[in-house]
């Protein structure tokens, strides 16, 4: 490790910890607490990766995770930033976006055609002739992206949790510190979260060669830790700010959600890069870059580095550099007076020569391109634009550049804050705070780091205050004085190379200037048309200099000019992480385990799971499912019907009720009779059938469709109130289990097991009586849905085992066999009976559907009525109809949703069909016209492969029309 | 490398005029005005030029240029609609895109992928079967597949969706069904308007409508007062604040729709695929980014915030189709809004008020209708008339009980 | 996620509500014109600004009005049908 400084108090690697890892196919060594980006850089590797567009050799550019250019991929994880990934034994990476190796990538050459290729070229070109565009696409996708997805790649899921607070802060640097200490002085509870491994932020590099302020942070750790009620989370991003202080904290492991009161943004700054020839050269990189090198990965980034500077911050730089053993050649300073304080003076008496009102107008590249070997100096004119005359050329192999700093203002952003330009500090600071939101510290614009600690103790103690446990005064945000941080254009025009404004995509400053030129000249379709600000970065290190560069190009300023909102993330979040264990809500009906040890084929219903048939060897699908159905028709079955709906409508009003939800009578039902239900919703289309039981004068018991029963039951409610009716609702539908017996011999089965009278004087259809079925209480309905005599029983769930055992013990020697759901559809379809949601669609209404005779027209009102009294006058567009399909043709059968055709056109379709029935004849309910309707009229049907078949329409039901199977006598 | 990139290596100035102007003012009176500067009123004014060669018109953007619906969604376009009068609209509209590029020269990077609805259950293979039949009866490419089919042409996906949900039974596939530069839809339409005449104000507002008898007479804008007779409210997110100027009421209500992109990766996904049960939709653009949705934000909401809910969502469901995403990181979240209409088709053309016409009820399907919406609302603009291919979508559709049902291939669908 | 207050269970977080829509009132059928009443079951406000909706709050089964800025999300206050209030 040829750079690495000596051990140094404060630093991040742990020296006793070697780590081996292997990059591009070498092996390195570094330490544990380093990144890939520090570890390489200690050993001399300056090119870290490729460019997204023009596959320049990049390096160490912000070193603090927002270095695109050097994100690498392993075997199973890709798009990890060099500059944020730990290095750990058995680590082996390679570049992202390649093509060969990283030295030899061969895309390289597309640095030369960068000319060709201006911003947007790819709206000019590509597209004529048509054909070949699909060619030209191939290309540029397979060019464009950076890592590959591993597609064998399986994270194990990810736990998420979640934490609360009364005050969260953001960032663990002087401002957070002071802040976060404050207020849980004040005895709020506080989370501190800070992205990097350690606290101190800004302390820990920029005023790291300052005695005073290592104490300092000494003093505010030691502080912060006496604190119980202040807890610190290191390694850990704010990924976003949403509504109501709910935050999305992201650390190695998983998400936590944190729900806080108050919440303090400080956050500090990006360190924003200056505009020049040649200013993305591996050697080049932001003055924060270099700092972090030295001081916490202890790797000297260079062996004769040139500053640029447009700041005090710039001075400090070079002492820092020439402290690390750095021949620092030149401190360039952009500014007409230079630097006016003290430490210009140390700079001048270390014998480093100060360019005043001078800028690097290019860095010099070495003959392989990959890194620095000098910087062309040139004076500035009055205007702050580059002088033709008087270049200086310097030897180098590094150049800093300490231009300035824009806020990390995303979180204050996603807040609901907005900020300013201020000439003060030229840059960006909050146009003020809400109640409960702070911004404090360098993202405030506060850079004496006094000052800073003094602001974050404002922010803590507003908080305080705004929690209810602050009562004094709150001091005023302090001022900055001096010169300004930050340069107000440090960009210079350069006709020859790429002075680079967007690193992430490659653009450069002619990019901004055509843009405009074209017509893109506010800040959305300037972002847009050139992409500035797209990339991984979300354009931390560019998007500033891009509001300069159009603020000039407009002659207009900041403010004028504005800014683009910023949207979480922060930094990207992994889906393996946002996705957690992905819980997926099922339901099993009570008699789950029964189903399956019958051999059940389990279908998803919703949210519910469901017997579709139950599986009998070497039998087929459709020879199991028929001959369910057989047995029901000849025999009995059973069938769990626990998904229904099932709602109790009890109190005075009970009965009026009803009558104003579903477009039946109810008042005159008699107690211990079932009617059929029908609802409707406020444009009259049907949204809802079942079975409404009486129990007694006040409480009626009302089955409803499985899939709808949560948001039915969800609406009775709204109606009860708005009807304003003496009416409880009560939702039992997971509390009971419901199962229907089923066929000529149900009653058979049924007498050995219940306690009470069966015979049809005393039970006859369409009754419901309470009572014991193998001891269970039970209510039982006599409804025959699939068209035979048939007791659908409601029991206790906690029952519903030992009465569907007992079911098909007492009716063994019957030949009882459980049915499923497909057996009941071919059942229902051959009664005639529809399925709301198959045989109805989003705009059914009942005359369609052949249901007008459960519409009760001359109640006052039922939700919907007014509606379908406007329907009814008008002619029908569409009848749902019975069809007799032929039973050998050479043509296929349809299949649900075919089309009927009639002269061409679209005249209906299926929406029920059945190959095999227990009728030997396949059938079908379908949607035709009116004139289509009459039975005995063919129609023909458009099936699989385009072919016509010819059915004609047919009374329904099908199967016994007469409803003599239902009523059957004992 | 094309020829057409030549000039820029080749010339000292970078050779391109612009593409749109910024007027200096209002003029005090415009044959037509256009409120919304998005694809499709930009796309109107092009079509009033270009085909009745009306040009004194005034496109008034409250922002700027293709910035709300046009540039915030996921740029599928397809045409595998369910009704007879959907279906039809939207395949004319494909038939416009297809020729686009062509028109406007300008690489609108119209790509044609292919589109899977995944269907989960047997009910929706039910409706993505109504679906194609309806789509092949009208000559639309569009039909049902099983699952090995669905896997042999999408081999990342887990028909199985990790055994968390029901498994993939098939999907109706589009083969047409294609991915634009949103962007790009928006400054073809505003340069060639721009070059034939129209005036683009951006950052101006439309403040008030002034209504004599009936009929238009004038816009007040937050830069002073037009004369006009016509005016055209093309929106989408923003009518219901358009719409009580001239005391017009609708069925809309906005709802915001969300989507996230992941930081960009080397092409693998190749097509377009929609999940209605997971509620999901994702593709991959040009640069190399996952562009994934859901459905719609739950309640009525005209702004576009984030939320962490949805991007948890939307994650856990494209995790669930391909398990091997779990590594990939989403980089940004963001909203747009929608007016939706309550059958899933939008509301087009005349209004009762004489020269008031409406462009609306663009939900989530807006981006796709961009040309056909534009070139029928011209020629409903320009003979006062709706056009044969609207009709069925007049705002009078509600009261006359005359619904065009889209629900089944419009909700998640886009 | 948002914090709703619901009137009976006080601040709780927007995934245990549903939205019900707007608050409308309903004509007697009798009296008004198809046209009219086309114009309640179809027609919404949907203005930005204040509006007031009904909301559920589902695991306690309360639905509840609520009156919201529909464009700052703010929810200015919420309370039970024709009962008692709460503040948002």
């Amino acid at each position: 490790m040829p750079n690495r400084l000596p051990e140094r108090d404060g630093e991040w690697i742990d020296r006793s910890q070697s780590v081996r890892f292997r990059f591009e196919g070498k092996t390195h060594e570094g330490f544990a607490g380093d990144v890939l980006s520090s570890a390489l850089w200690a050993n001399g590797v300056r090119l870290l990766g490729r460019s997204f567009k023009y596959h320049r050799p990049r390096g160490i550019y912000s070193l603090a995770g927002h270095d695109i250019s050097s994100m690498v991929e392993d075997a199973q994880r890709t798009n990890l930033r060099g500059d944020l990934l730990p290095i750990e034994p058995n680590l082996d990476v390679r570049a992202v976006n390649t093509a060969g190796s990283l030295e030899r990538d061969w895309l390289r050459i597309t640095d030369h055609f960068g000319r060709f290729m201006p911003v947007g070229f790819y709206y000019k070109a590509f597209h004529t002739p048509r054909r070949l565009f699909p060619l030209y696409e191939n290309r540029i996708r397979k060019i464009a992206g950076l890592g590959r997805v591993n597609p064998k790649g399986h994270l194990p899921p990810s736990a998420k949790d979640y934490a609360f607070c009364d005050f969260v802060v953001v960032g663990g640097g002087p401002a957070g510190l002071a802040g976060a200490i404050a207020a849980a002085e004040q005895g709020l509870k506080v989370l501190l979260v800070e992205e990097h491994p350690h606290l101190g932020g800004s302390l820990l590099w920029q005023h790291a060669r300052d005695e005073a302020a290592r104490e300092q942070l000494k003093d505010l750790l030691s502080r912060a830790d006496a604190l119980e009620n202040l807890t610190i989370r290191c390694g850990t991003q704010v990924a976003g700010w949403y509504a109501d202080h709910w935050l999305a904290l992201v650390d190695a492991e998983r998400l936590t959600k944190l729900r806080a009161m108050c919440t303090l943004v400080a956050t500090g700054c990006f360190e924003q890069p200056a505009v020049f020839g040649n200013n993305d050269l591996p050697g080049v990189m932001l003055s924060s870059a270099a700092r972090r090198l030295i001081y916490l990965y202890r790797v000297r980034p260079f062996e004769r580095a040139v500053v640029l500077t447009g700041n005090r911050e710039g001075y400090g730089v070079a002492l820092d550099l020439l402290q690390a053993g750095v021949h620092v050649v030149a401190v360039v300073d952009l500014r007409a007076n230079g630097e006016m304080s003290d430490l210009a003076e140390s700079v001048a008496a270390a014998g480093i020569e100060i360019f005043k009102h001078h800028a690097v107008y290019e860095a010099v590249a070495s003959r392989d391109k990959t890194s620095v070997v000098g910087a062309i100096l040139c004076p500035l004119n009055e205007q702050g634009g580059p002088e033709s005359i008087g270049r200086v050329k310097l030897s180098c192999d590094g150049i800093v550049m300490s231009v300035g700093w824009t806020p990390a203002s995303g979180i204050a952003y996603q807040a609901g804050l907005r900020f300013e330009y201020d000439e003060r500090v030229e840059q960006l600071i909050p146009e003020s705070e809400s109640d409960r939101v702070f911004v404090a510290g360098r993202a405030a614009g506060v850079f004496d780091l006094e000052s800073q600690m003094e602001d974050g103790r404002r922010a803590g103690l507003a908080a305080a205050a705004a929690c209810g446990r602050f009562e004094g005064d709150i001091p005023e945000r302090p001022v900055h004085t001096g010169p300004p941080p930050s340069h107000p254009y440090p960009i210079m025009p350069h006709p020859g190379k790429k002075n680079f404004v967007d690193l992430d995509e490659d653009l450069h400053l002619a990019d901004f200037k055509n843009a405009h030129q074209e017509g893109f000249d506010n800040i959305e379709l300037i972002k847009r048309f050139t992409t500035v600000g797209m990339g991984p970065t979300q354009g931390k290190l560019s998007n500033f200099n891009a509001i300069r560069i159009l603020s000039r190009l407009n002659g207009a300023t900041i403010n004028e000019t504005g800014s683009t909102v910023s949207r979480p993330f922060h930094q990207p979040v992994s889906m393996a992480k946002l996705s957690g264990r992905r819980f997926h809500p099922m339901r099993h009906t009570p008699l789950h385990a029964q189903h399956l040890a019958l051999s059940a084929n389990m279908i998803h219903a919703g949210s519910w799971l469901r017997p579709e048939y139950y599986k009998i060897d070497d039998s087929s699908r459709a020879d199991c499912i028929l001959s369910e159905a057989e047995n029901v028709r000849s025999g009995v079955g059973v069938i769990d019907l626990s998904t229904l709906g099932k709602l109790h409508f009890c109190g005075p009003d009970a009965a009026r009720f009803l009558e104003q939800i579903y477009t039946g009578t109810f008042s005159e039902q008699r107690v211990g009779r079932l009617r059929y239900a029908l609802g409707c919703d406020e444009q009259g289309i049907i949204i809802e059938d079942g079975v409404v039981a009486r129990l007694s004068e006040h409480h009626f018991y009302v089955t409803a469709t499985s899939s709808g029963a949560a948001g039915f039951y969800r609406d009775l409610q709204r109606w009860a109130l708005l009807f304003e009716m003496d009416v409880t609702l009560v939702n039992e539908t997971g509390h009971l289990a419901a199962i229907n017996l089923a066929g000529p011999k149900a009653r058979e089965v049924l007498r050995s097991l219940s306690d009470f009278a069966l015979d049809d004087d005393a039970f006859p259809y369409l009754a419901v009586r309470q009572g014991h079925v193998a001891g269970a209480e039970a209510l039982l309905m006599r409804i025959g849905f699939v068209g035979e005599l048939g007791y659908e029983i409601h029991i206790p769930a906690g029952t519903a085992t030992h009465v569907w055992q007992k079911l098909l013990e007492a009716g063994r020697e019957l030949e009882i066999r459980p049915f499923g759901v497909e057996a009941q559809r071919l059942l229902r379809l051959e009664k005639g009976h529809l399925i709301v949601g198959q045989d109805t669609d989003a705009l059914t209404h009942p005359y369609e559907a052949d249901l007008g005779w459960a519409i009760k027209a001359k109640k006052p009102f039922f939700i919907g009525s007014r509606s379908l009294q406007i329907l009814a006058a008008r002619p029908l567009a569409r009848q749902l109809v019975g069809l007799a399909l032929p039973q050998s043709s050479k043509v296929p059968l349809p299949e649900e949703c075919h089309l009927i055709i009639e002269d061409g056109e679209i005249a209906g379709r299926i929406t029920s069909v059945a190959h095999r029935t227990t009728l030997g004849q396949p059938i079908a309910m379908a949607f035709v016209t009116p004139e289509m309707a009459s039975p005995g009229r063919e129609v023909t049907i458009r099936v699989a492969g385009g072919k016509l078949l010819v059915a004609t329409v047919v009374p329904m039901p099908f199967y016994d029309p007469e409803n003599s199977r239902q009523k059957v006598a004992d | 490398m094309p020829h057409r990139l030549l000039k820029f290596g080749f010339n000292k100035e970078h050779p391109e005029p612009r593409m749109f102007h910024a007027p200096a003012q209002l003029k005090d009176e415009y044959d037509v005005v256009i409120i919304g500067g998005g694809g499709h009123g930009l796309g109107a004014a092009y079509y009033l030029a270009r085909d009745y060669g009306i040009t004194n018109v005034a496109v008034i953007e409250k922002g700027y240029i293709g910035g709300g619906g046009t540039g915030r969604n996921t740029a599928i376009v397809r045409s595998n609609y369910l009704t007879n009068e959907g279906a039809r609209f939207y395949q004319a509209s494909i038939e416009l895109f297809q020729d686009l590029s062509r028109e406007f020269d300008l690489n609108l990077f119209y790509s044609e992928r292919g589109h899977f609805t995944l269907a989960h259950s047997p009910a929706s293979l039910r409706t993505q079967r109504w679906r194609a039949e309806v789509n092949k009866h009208l000559g639309i490419d569009s039909e049902v597949i099983g699952p090995s089919e669905v896997k042999r042409l999408v081999p990342e996906i887990d028909l199985q969706c990790g055994g968390h949900l029901s498994p993939i039974h098939g999907a109706l596939y589009h083969p047409p069904g294609a991915v634009a530069r949103h962007d790009a839809v928006a400054w073809g339409y505003a340069r060639g308007a721009d070059r034939a005449g129209v005036e683009i104000h951006q950052q101006t507002e439309v403040t008030d409508i002034e209504i004599r008898d009936h009929a238009v007479i004038g816009v007040h804008t937050d830069k002073g007062f037009i004369k006009t007779g016509k005016v055209l409210s093309a929106v989408a997110g923003w009518t219901t604040a358009i719409t009580p100027m001239v005391g017009l009421r609708t069925p809309l209500t906005v709802h915001p729709l969300q989507a996230v992109v992941s930081e960009p990766l080397k092409p693998w996904l190749d097509k377009i695929v929609v999940s209605a049960s997971l509620h999901l939709y994702v593709s991959q653009s040009a640069r190399g980014e996952l562009v994934a949705g859901a459905s719609l934000d739950p309640y009525e909401l005209i702004s576009m915030r984030s939320t962490l809910d949805f991007t948890e969502g939307v994650s856990s469901h494209l995790v669930d189709l391909f398990p091997m995403l779990g590594d990939i990181k989403i980089m940004r979240q963001w909203a747009g809004l929608c007016d939706m209409t309550p059958d899933f088709s939008p509301i087009m053309g005349t209004t009762p008020i004489d020269g008031f016409y409406i462009d609306a009820g663009w939900g989530t399907w807006g981006f796709k209708a961009t040309p056909i919406s534009a070139k029928t609302m011209a020629a409903t603009l320009a003979e006062d008339k709706d056009h044969e291919l609207i009709e069925p979508f007049n705002l009078s559709r509600f009261s006359r009980w005359q619904l065009v049902g889209e629900k089944g291939a419009a909700s998640v669908g886009h | 996620m948002k914090i709703i207050h619901c009137p009976i269970n006080g601040p709780r977080p927007l995934q245990e509500f549903h939205f019900g829509g707007q608050v409308r009132e309903m004509p007697v059928g009798s009296q008004v014109s198809d046209a009219e009443w086309a114009d309640y079951v179809f027609n919404r406000s949907g203005e930005p600004g204040i509006q007031r909706e009904w909301w559920y709050h589902t695991a306690s089964g309360t639905w509840f009005i609520a009156e919201r800025d529909c464009q700052s999300d703010e929810f200015i206050r919420t309370y039970l049908y024709g009962g008692r209030e709460s503040d948002a």
